[in-house]
């Protein structure tokens, strides 16, 4: 017959609650680390929040020369651009810094229309700084074909360029010129690599939206921690909430942490992977929480520090088979998930194992803390606690 | 607890098994699809842009350029009226949200406010900061208003731009209030789109049959023959909208109209058109107004030709021709007819949709070519494949051939659903998507585990295989229960203020957390109450 394999022991007495203090110290280390490297070294955030350019792509011929690249793209007068490989030898993303609507942009985008549309054409800042016009030049009257094909030229609306004697207004607000510059990088960079590259993906984001999802991803964050403290707090005592957020914060900070320190791009993914691993932890967290409030009514006589112990031991099992066969998955995403995941799984796999951890001694230890008497909870089930009276000791299987 | 009434069982089933039928289409291969009828086989997961390859853009609408066009546009009428009256203002000039007039010494401006207000009655507000100037603005209102329609407008002119492309199934959406989401599956350089959505249509008036005439297709004769035209490819390449129109009537004259060759007035000329009620008969029409030179060639070529038709022509093809009454010459008219209130709207939406009424600016984009999205499916395929055997292999280690297999059972069950689920919403599958379904493939096993964890517990207590059972899946519920909702919540809110890849995550995540509470704690208690109804077991080997 089979007999299945258990990991641990039928039964395990770890006095986890006894190193509460190495742990809860050691955590906060962490956690003040984590903050401090935030401020200082900061995250590398990507395009989604910080606003700019990301392209992949792959090369035309063989390996990507990488140093030639660098050559041509630093060249194009579009800021800092840096290059890595991407997940092959023959591919690479090119990110390119979030463009400013100035002087340079509008140089790059006069020089595109001069190579569409011929010698005399051309486009500059108007003096009025408030402003973002443009003032459009043409060898002479611009006719009504002509300017349909410069603003396409341009990369603008139709609406924009009129028809008329040179030279024309373009008409455009300050904002509108800054998001307008994104898409002339883009123009630019497809005109210098188009001969060695081939465009895979290409992502822009415009300074206005960079900073709305950084807003809506921070509000997110915030909205989540909040209202999973709010539901904990209704399901068991407040006190339990208080170290469900403890924990949460503490997961969260410590990703955000892991961020910092790898440099790993911070991007919609990794806010997503946030998210998932304030809600992973917590399950776990209820999970243990859940066994606690059941023990509470059981084992009137235990002190707390014993009553959490008996509870993370009791669950432990359970715990170690539900990280492990999340980790395995992620694992899987971690090798064969390609690179555009990479960041996104790599936070989870790290935010699994920080979830275990700070269920078993941040949300325990922080209850220890929250003066959480045992007696405040009343109405213990007595027919529940009847027919087993907690024995510490073990029993023969029947 | 185990033993379920049999119509339980028989509902539980049959969940299980029209998601199994509602997932099958995303399983089967392409050759059995092929003879299965096609409202179930094309009821499959839409795959996101990402996986599939296209273009997303995200357009701003711009409205300050409006406000400040209809600004310079109501100085012109100020002038005017004020002239009118016999009253003047010393200066005007405007700011881009509102007009300031400065007036001279002892004018009335109380009698120029009220001028003022009667030229547009109840959109402007008319303040009087200090006694010699006035200050005009448009009411909040009306500005509100005004961006909707705005907005609306740009909608359906981008919508009309993509049909025309022939892509595939495009997304067009209103993004809050001041923005257009454009998806694209298939295209993969943007520019050409970005080009034609902000291309300028093409639209003039002409008097129909006069003078030296050419055809042009109605509205219904261009949708009758485009069709079988654009299955060639000569012609679903070309962009030039007065050749395709000339071959179209070469085609099938009878589907054309004789219109004048001369232009009478061109589209840049309209400065506005609305749908209305005509005061005296409160029938619905369509009013619209000229620029100055527009209003003048208007009134020269209506006073020649009153009594006959004049041709609309939107693109090349002819979307109204109504009848000159009378001549028109104050440079605004109205078209009247036996019109419902929403054909005035389409016909007032299709004057005004010659030109885009704002400046669409990109804020967002995102392309994926076609292969990049074929490699991210392989990748996101093995990575699944991988996590997911690995799971199955690790809960048969852990939990033996019998439970180990429920469990993996569930699991499947549970893939199933979210598929059934997704093809059922509509959502479409992304490639964090496909992280969200991998996670969930480790998550949904959990509840299994707990449940097996307190069953070993009760049995290590001393409990007999049924009552271990019973009591295991009892107490394990109320931790199944919060553990699932605590990260159903961080899901809900994921989806709520997360965008575009962010959403696919929650959406696979969400609805996997969902399915996993009906197969592993319903779907399962079933088989293992069935399994023990059929094998009465004396221990349990878990």
């Amino acid at each position: 017959m089979y007999k299945p394999i258990r990991l641990l022991p039928r039964k395990t007495n770890i006095d986890f609650l006894g190193k509460r203090v190495p742990a809860l110290v050691l955590s906060t280390i962490v956690n003040i680390a984590a903050i401090v490297l935030v401020f200082t070294v900061g995250l590398n955030f990507g395009i989604d929040f910080r606003g700019g350019i990301a392209i992949e792509a792959k090369s035309l011929k063989g390996d990507a020369d990488l140093a030639e690249t660098r050559r041509i793209t630093s060249g194009l007068g579009l800021g800092e651009v840096s290059l890595q490989e991407f997940g092959a030898s023959d591919t690479i993303l090119i990110r390119i810094q979030r463009q400013e609507g100035g002087s340079e942009c509008v140089a790059n985008a006069s020089r595109l229309l001069a190579k569409a549309m011929g010698q005399g054409w051309g486009v500059r800042p108007v003096a009025d700084a408030q402003s973002g016009n443009l003032e459009m030049t043409a060898p002479s009257r611009i006719g009504e074909e002509q300017a349909r094909a410069a603003a396409r030229a341009l990369g603008l609306p139709d609406n924009l360029v009129q028809s008329g004697p040179t030279p024309t207004v373009v008409t455009l607000e300050r904002d509108q010129r800054d998001e307008w510059c994104q898409q002339v990088a883009i123009l630019v960079a497809r005109d210098a690599l188009s001969s060695t590259y081939e465009f895979r993906r290409t992502e822009a984001v415009g300074p206005k939206i960079g900073s709305e999802l950084l807003t809506a991803g921070l509000i997110s964050v915030g909205l989540t921690l909040v209202a999973i403290v709010i539901y904990v707090w209704v399901r068991f005592e407040w006190q339990f909430g208080v170290g469900a957020l403890i924990a949460m914060l503490h997961d969260v900070l410590t990703t955000v942490g892991l961020f910092a320190i790898t440099q790993i791009e911070f991007n919609l993914a990794a806010l997503a992977a946030l998210l998932t691993i304030a809600g992973y932890s917590i399950n776990d967290t209820v999970v243990v929480f859940d066994r606690v409030r059941e023990n509470l009514r059981r084992y009137k006589k235990l002190s707390l520090i014993e009553l959490l112990n008996v509870s993370t031991n009791e669950t432990l099992s359970r715990t170690i088979m539900t990280s492990g066969t999340t980790a395995l998955a992620i694992l899987a995403l971690v090798i064969f998930g390609g690179p555009v995941l990479h960041s996104f799984s790599i936070a989870m796999l790290w935010g699994i194992f920080v979830g275990t951890y700070s269920t078993i001694w941040i949300a325990n230890g922080a209850l220890v803390y929250t003066n959480f008497r045992p007696d405040r909870m009343s109405g213990g089930n007595e027919k529940d606690g009847q027919d087993k009276t907690r024995s510490l000791d073990v029993r023969a299987r029947p | 607890m185990l033993n379920l009434p049999r119509w339980q069982n028989w509902t539980i089933t049959g969940v299980t098994l029209l998601s199994l039928l509602l997932a099958l289409p995303n399983l089967l291969p392409g050759a059995v699809l092929r003879y299965l009828p096609s409202w179930y086989a094309n009821n499959v997961i839409n795959l996101g842009l990402d996986l599939s390859g296209g273009a997303h853009l995200l357009f701003d609408v711009d409205i300050r350029s409006v406000v400040r066009q209809r600004l310079i546009d109501l100085s012109d009428s100020i002038r005017i009226e004020l002239r009118k009256q016999q009253l003047q203002a010393r200066d005007i000039t405007s700011d881009g949200t509102a007009l300031t007039l400065t007036l001279r010494e002892g004018t009335d401006a109380a009698r120029v406010a009220q001028v003022i207000r009667d030229i547009e009655p109840g959109v402007l507000d008319v303040t009087n900061p200090s006694p010699t100037t006035l200050r005009v603005a448009y009411t909040q209102q009306e500005l509100t208003q005004r961006r909707q329609q705005v907005l609306d407008q740009s909608i359906e002119i981008v919508r009309k731009r993509v049909d025309e492309t022939g892509t595939k199934e495009p997304t067009i959406q209103r993004q809050g209030d001041e923005r257009i989401l454009v998806q694209v599956p298939g295209v993969e350089n943007p520019d050409e789109l970005i080009k034609l959505i902000s291309t300028t249509a093409k639209m003039e008036f002409r008097l129909e049959g006069v003078g030296a005439t050419i055809l042009r297709p109605t509205k219904e004769g261009w949708d009758q023959v485009w069709p079988e035209l654009a299955a060639s490819e000569r012609w679903q390449k070309e962009t030039n909208k007065t050749l395709i129109a000339e071959e179209i009537c070469r085609r099938q004259p009878s589907a054309c109209m004789p219109v004048s060759r001369r232009v009478v007035v061109s589209g840049e000329e309209l400065t506005d058109a609305q749908a209305t009620f005509d005061q005296q008969t409160n029938r619905p029409i369509v009013s619209f107004r000229f620029t100055t030179s527009g209003g003048r060639a208007f009134c020269r070529a209506t006073t020649d030709n009153v009594g006959k038709p004049l041709a609309i022509v939107l693109d090349e093809r002819v979307i109204s021709a109504p009848v000159i009454q009378s001549s028109i010459c104050g440079g605004s008219g109205i078209i009247t007819g036996n019109f419902t209130v929403q054909q005035t709207n389409e016909l007032a939406l299709q004057l005004r949709s010659g030109a885009l009424p704002a400046t669409l600016t990109v804020i967002e984009r995102r392309t994926v070519g076609a292969d990049l999205g074929a490699d991210a499916i392989r990748a996101g395929t093995i990575a699944a494949i991988v996590g997911t055997v690995l799971v199955i292999a690790f809960m048969f280690l852990a939990y033996g051939p019998i439970f180990g297999g429920f469990a993996n059972l569930a699991m499947a069950v549970n893939l199933l659903m979210v598929f059934a689920g997704m093809s059922l919403l509509g959502a479409s599958l992304t490639l964090p998507g496909i992280a969200g379904l991998v996670l969930t493939v480790g998550m949904a096993v959990d509840s299994n585990v707990l449940i097996y964890e307190r069953v070993r517990e009760e049995q290590d207590l001393g409990r007999p295989p049924i009552s271990a059972l019973t009591a295991g899946y009892e107490r394990a519920l109320s931790a199944i229960i919060d553990a699932n909702l605590t990260t159903l919540i961080a899901g809900i809110l994921m989806f709520g203020f997360g965008s575009g890849p962010i959403k696919g995550f929650a959406t696979t995540l969400s609805l996997g957390l969902l399915t996993s509470m009906f197969s592993s704690i319903i779907f399962t208690r079933m088989v293992l109450g069935l399994w023990l109804r059929h094998r009465r077991t004396k221990a349990l080997v878990i």
